[in-house]
């Protein structure tokens, strides 16, 4: 039913109210406004603690998602019973390697969190990207995410995958 | 309850001193108020049958407390009390101050960026910024300001007679201070302030282990008062956080740290505070042992 918003570093000077509406936007576009969610934005520091521990990455990274349900079928909402279970689980922004990208790439913060924040949302629901047939389907489905924000707020943001392809 | 203790010995003084001329607790060992036989083997059966013998002297009072390490030890002209327990207390305190000034990172307090002029009263400390017309208060206090968490600690420690090691050991200078806070921003002209009550959530205070997920600080009460009283007005509404739509929150966030509070500030404040709190604590120790040793 809600966000629960955390901003635990102090590096990145965040715009919570403006974070916040761009994630409410994107529960709205992918109809889960009904799940609650967790928002934790971190440093450097925490995120590579967080992906050496979790994924045994010992490297900074942009976004760490960790879903309540872990055997989502891509795209199949979750039929909870109780009411504890409409949780869709935590997702970890990486806000200062975001940050060093966006300035790096001429890009406005708060619109790449939002697109991260959406790719982090498809983990949650299932979405992989280890097979070239996953990479397409959660690229397809980011896409179609963007470009519904993109209308709704008149802004012009592309999906991660689309620029994690340019670069394979 | 250690001001009602020295009242009952003060009086138990004061008892003794008016029914004699020597005003002098009798010791146990005077031959002439006790047999050779009974004073050493039972002391305190001594004191009470002196307490309920009428006495040789109908002027003779028998002192409440006759044992001789509450006698008092003149050390000086004073006219004060001066017990073996304070002189050990004074040796105790002197150890005591010596290994706090040790730990003491500096004498003087951090500096807070960010343009914030500080201002000490006691305890309460108060930083002011002005911002583009706005002046922006945040005071707070450091007494009380100090989580139990780490007297907890320290004590399920003790308690299961666990040696400290040396991580724990430096665990415990790493104490530090929490206080609440009082934001006010002030426009020009304005009769009414914006006041924000801001904490330390305690939750996030988990010693650096790595899994806080609270925010840094946190809001609870927000409410309009009048600008320079001192007094909280209880009829303005008070807004309280622990119900409040989330995106309000978070604006209100926003504001704050459009106007230099932020999560930045609030680990300086921390800093602040914590210096600020030791600093007291060692004056309080100097003040104890210069009262205990001579008033």
């Amino acid at each position: 039913m809600g966000v629960v918003l955390r901003n635990l570093q102090k590096v990145v000077p965040l715009r919570r109210a403006r974070l916040r509406k761009d994630v409410d936007t994107l529960r709205h576009i992918l109809g889960i406004h009904k799940f609650d969610l967790g928002i934790v934005c971190v440093d450097n520091h925490r995120i590579q603690q967080i992906n050496k521990i979790y994924r045994k990455k010992n490297v900074p990274t942009d976004v760490l998602s960790f879903p309540f349900y872990e055997d989502l079928r891509p795209g199949k909402l979750p039929c909870p019973l109780h009411r504890d279970e409409h949780n869709l689980g935590d997702i970890f922004l990486g806000v200062e390697f975001v940050m060093k990208q966006c300035k790096e790439d001429s890009l406005d913060l708060h619109g790449t969190l939002a697109v991260v924040t959406a790719h982090g949302i498809c983990h949650l629901l299932g979405y992989r990207h280890e097979t070239e047939e996953e990479w397409t389907e959660m690229l397809q489905k980011e896409s179609y995410i963007l470009s519904e924000y993109n209308r709704l707020t008149g802004r012009h943001l592309e999906p991660l995958m689309k620029r994690c392809s340019q670069e394979r | 309850m250690l001001k009602s203790v020295v009242r009952v010995v003060g009086a138990a003084v004061r008892i003794s001193s008016a029914s004699t001329s020597t005003a002098r607790a009798m010791p146990l060992s005077c031959p002439t108020l006790c047999s050779p036989s009974s004073a050493t083997t039972r002391p305190f059966t001594r004191s009470l049958w002196m307490l309920n013998s009428k006495g040789a002297s109908s002027d003779y009072r028998p002192k409440l407390f006759s044992s001789k390490a509450l006698n008092p030890l003149v050390s000086c002209g004073c006219g004060a009390l001066h017990t073996e327990g304070d002189k050990a207390f004074g040796a105790f305190l002197s150890d005591e101050i010596k290994e706090e000034a040790k730990i003491q990172k500096s004498t003087t307090l951090p500096k807070m960026s960010g343009g914030w002029e500080l201002e000490m009263n006691g305890t309460e400390a108060k930083l002011t910024r002005n911002v583009a017309g706005e002046k922006i208060t945040v005071t707070f206090n450091v007494n009380n300001s100090i989580p139990p968490n780490f007297e907890e600690e320290e004590e399920a420690a003790a308690d299961q007679g666990q040696p400290k090691s040396a991580a724990a050991a430096e665990e415990e200078e790493d104490i530090v201070s929490t206080p609440n806070f009082v934001v006010e921003v002030t426009k020009q002209a304005a009769k009414h302030s914006l006041v924000f009550d801001c904490h330390f959530p305690e939750d996030e205070m988990s010693h650096g282990e790595g899994e806080e997920e609270s925010d840094i600080f946190a809001i609870r009460e927000v409410s309009f008062q009048p600008e320079g009283e001192t007094d909280w007005k209880e009829t303005s509404y008070t807004l309280s956080t622990d119900s409040l739509d989330w995106a309000l929150y978070d604006h209100l966030m926003d504001f704050l740290a459009d106007r230099g509070i932020d999560n930045t500030f609030a680990d300086e404040l921390m800093e602040l505070s914590t210096a600020a709190e030791h600093q007291a604590y060692i004056k309080f120790l100097e003040d104890l042992q210069g009262f205990v040793k001579c008033n």
